[in-house]
């Protein structure tokens, strides 16, 4: 009887050790593992339609603060055309972020409406919201299973977005997403991959996330170059003020 | 290699972008003052930037430019306040340093300033004259000489400017067909007696605020209206009239906010104008507009309204702001995609109206043509009326660097 006890004690134990792989506990620690003070990275974009580019756009991206709470800034490079058009990202805990664009040749900053966030980033296949970064306490998480060396997790947003839920793959190794499918109400949206990791300070990092418009046969692929992190960032240069100042 | 290195340092802290843009106009109709159906010019302009320091930025942007309907200056000098009534063959479009340091920025010299939050119709807008030389309905704005201090925390902004030198807006010619003459002046010669301009400078404030679901600004602004009014004599001896250009003091209290709601962004502007100026009204000028995105189409549709407060006016003006008010106003973008994009744009009131479409592509990285025409209709006593011969189609050639 004891022995039986003590097998349904070991049986519950392993249980509970599976069910503690809870999908919240998993994307804690895939957040905590990608947590930097900084970031900066300049990318490159192809932009493939019907299977020939079309268009390649370079990009520096900033961002200070972490997860759910962070400022980014984007400014394009190239083409020369978009050169100095800028974004500017303030991320908050609860609720969708703020964007403002900045376009040289209209010399105004333009806020960002949430509705308009589902709108493809200057053609590009991201989003406007696909650039915001939140944090996991803004999403509701199921588990799905395992599937080869990954999790299949289910996220469904608390916050307003054009999203009504995904399916997110974590590698179960090293805590790294490597896919993630967004569905509207419609169906399938987007598809995003991420490739090609290093390990950059510490951080298990995608080089090239390749996202794709299923709606549209449409992707694009962003390539990382010069990543660094925990760069020393001042606060001063994520505001409104800094988007029309210019780097 | 320390060559090398030095030039990897000064390629991180100079920026520089240009474009050379061709651009011809047919228009189908001649005007009465005006012959010429197809316009040519050509544009270089060069933009550079160099940061000295973490805290200290020089800007500047040079333009270069032709044309075939002498309405750029074929003299060749370098021009640096853009008053001439031409448009300079080479003029200093901006040159300005920027001192950044914690929540202060402070910017001095020849810039590009914007303020308001509407489009088509910004009344707030008091430190961008515009150049309409070319087309009434589709201007570019202007640098003007100025100091701009902003002092900006997280949520909040306050932005003071002082122009010390006066930059009018580039007004049509008079022997061109945006100057649209009324049929008794058949057989009068008018000669442009040049400009009298304000003899001190003008200065605003703007305080902007950002909430979670809304953002607002107020503004001051004391100065001169950048849009002329005119002293004219008349000489029945000769038939000749006399057109002197001066511009009226203006006094502006503006404010305008943004709105995101749940399925559009409300956006509104409005300023109240006063003057000392004798011939000059006072009123207020306003827009209400919504915006939405659509898939691919970004649409803005509104409405631009004038109430006139005071004072008799002046009949001789030209005012293409007020001139677009009591319109309904729209503007639609179509991103097709990456490369190719449509855009519609209307006023319509109830003497004239106007629409233009572009469509734009760009081949490869450096290379964009972009087609258009814009239709204008209406009766001459009407703002837009008056230009009804104007209708044009356009084709703009640019490689961008």
């Amino acid at each position: 009887m004891s022995r039986l006890l003590a097998a349904c004690l070991v049986a519950a134990t392993f249980a509970a050790s599976y069910a503690g792989q809870n999908p919240r506990q998993i994307m804690e620690e895939v957040q905590r593992r990608q947590h930097s003070d900084s970031q900066h990275y300049e990318g490159t974009l192809e932009v493939i339609g019907n299977g020939n580019r079309i268009a390649t756009k370079r990009w520096v991206f900033d961002r200070i603060g972490a997860f759910g709470n962070s400022k980014g800034m984007l400014r394009f490079t190239v083409p020369a055309e978009v050169k100095g058009v800028g974004l500017l990202i303030i991320n908050h805990t609860d609720r969708a972020s703020d964007q403002w664009l900045w376009r040289p040749n209209i010399g105004r900053e333009q806020r960002i409406a949430l509705q308009d966030r589902s709108t493809r980033f200057f053609g590009t296949d991201f989003s406007f919201e696909d650039l915001e970064e939140r944090d996991v306490a803004q999403f509701d998480y199921k588990f799905l299973g395992d599937e080869k060396d990954t999790w299949k997790l289910q996220s469904t947003p608390r916050k307003s977005s054009q999203y009504t839920y995904g399916y997110l793959w974590v590698k179960k190794d090293n805590y790294t997403v490597v896919k993630v499918e967004s569905y509207n109400k419609k169906g399938l949206v987007r598809i995003i991959d991420y490739r090609d990791f290093e390990l950059t300070k510490g951080i298990w990092t995608a080089r090239t996330i390749e996202v794709a418009d299923v709606t549209r046969n449409s992707r694009t692929t962003l390539k990382y170059d010069k990543l660094e992190y925990n760069l020393p960032m001042k606060d001063g240069d994520f505001t409104l003020d800094a988007l029309r100042r210019g780097p | 290699m320390t060559g090398l290195l030095l030039f990897a340092l000064l390629a991180q802290i100079f920026e520089q972008r240009g474009f050379i843009e061709n651009q011809a106009l047919f228009y189908p109709q001649t005007a009465p003052n005006d012959s010429a159906q197809a316009v040519d010019q050509a544009t270089l302009r060069w933009d550079a930037s160099y940061k000295i320091a973490p805290w200290l930025k020089v800007s500047g942007a040079l333009d270069a430019r032709a044309d075939t309907h002498r309405q750029v200056d074929r003299a060749a000098r370098l021009d640096l306040d853009d008053r001439t009534t031409q448009r300079p063959a080479l003029s200093l479009r901006e040159l300005n340093a920027t001192i950044h340091k914690g929540k202060l920025t402070a910017e001095f010299g020849r810039q590009i300033i914007r303020w308001g939050k509407t489009d088509i119709l910004t009344p707030t807008d008091r430190f961008a004259p515009k150049d309409y030389l070319s087309s009434v309905v589709d201007s570019d704005f202007l640098a003007v000489p100025a100091a701009r201090i902003t002092i900006a925390g997280a949520n909040d902004s306050l932005d003071a400017i002082w122009q010390p030198w006066f930059t009018p807006s580039r007004i049509p010619l008079l022997d061109q067909r945006w100057t649209a003459l009324p049929p008794a002046s058949n057989g009068v010669t008018i000669v442009d007696e040049g400009a009298r301009y304000p003899g001190r400078g003008q200065y605003g404030l703007r305080w902007n605020h950002i909430a979670p679901r809304y953002e607002y600004s107020l503004s001051y602004f004391d100065g001169f209206n950048n849009l002329p009014l005119f002293n004219a004599s008349f000489d029945p001896a000769t038939a000749t009239a006399r057109a002197q250009r001066f511009y009226p003091s203006m006094r502006m209290y503006g404010a305008d906010a943004a709105v995101p709601l749940p399925w559009l962004t409300l956006k509104g502007e409005a300023g109240y104008f006063t003057s000392t100026t004798p011939g000059e009204q006072d009123y207020v000028l306003y827009v209400i507009q919504v915006e939405r995105q659509v898939k691919e189409w970004s649409l803005v549709g509104g409405y631009a309204g004038e109430a006139v407060t005071g004072g008799a006016g002046n009949p001789l003006s030209f005012t293409p702001d007020r001139g677009f008010s009591k319109s309904f106003v729209g503007h639609a973008t179509l991103t097709i995609d990456v490369n190719r994009s449509l855009t519609v744009e209307t006023a319509v009131r109830s003497g004239g109206s106007f629409v233009r479409l572009e469509y734009s592509q760009a081949f490869g990285e450096h290379w964009r043509v972009t087609p258009g025409v814009a239709w204008i209709r209406g009766d001459m006593t009407d703002f837009l009326g008056q230009y009804h011969r104007n209708s044009y189609a356009s084709l703009a050639v640019r490689y961008s660097f």
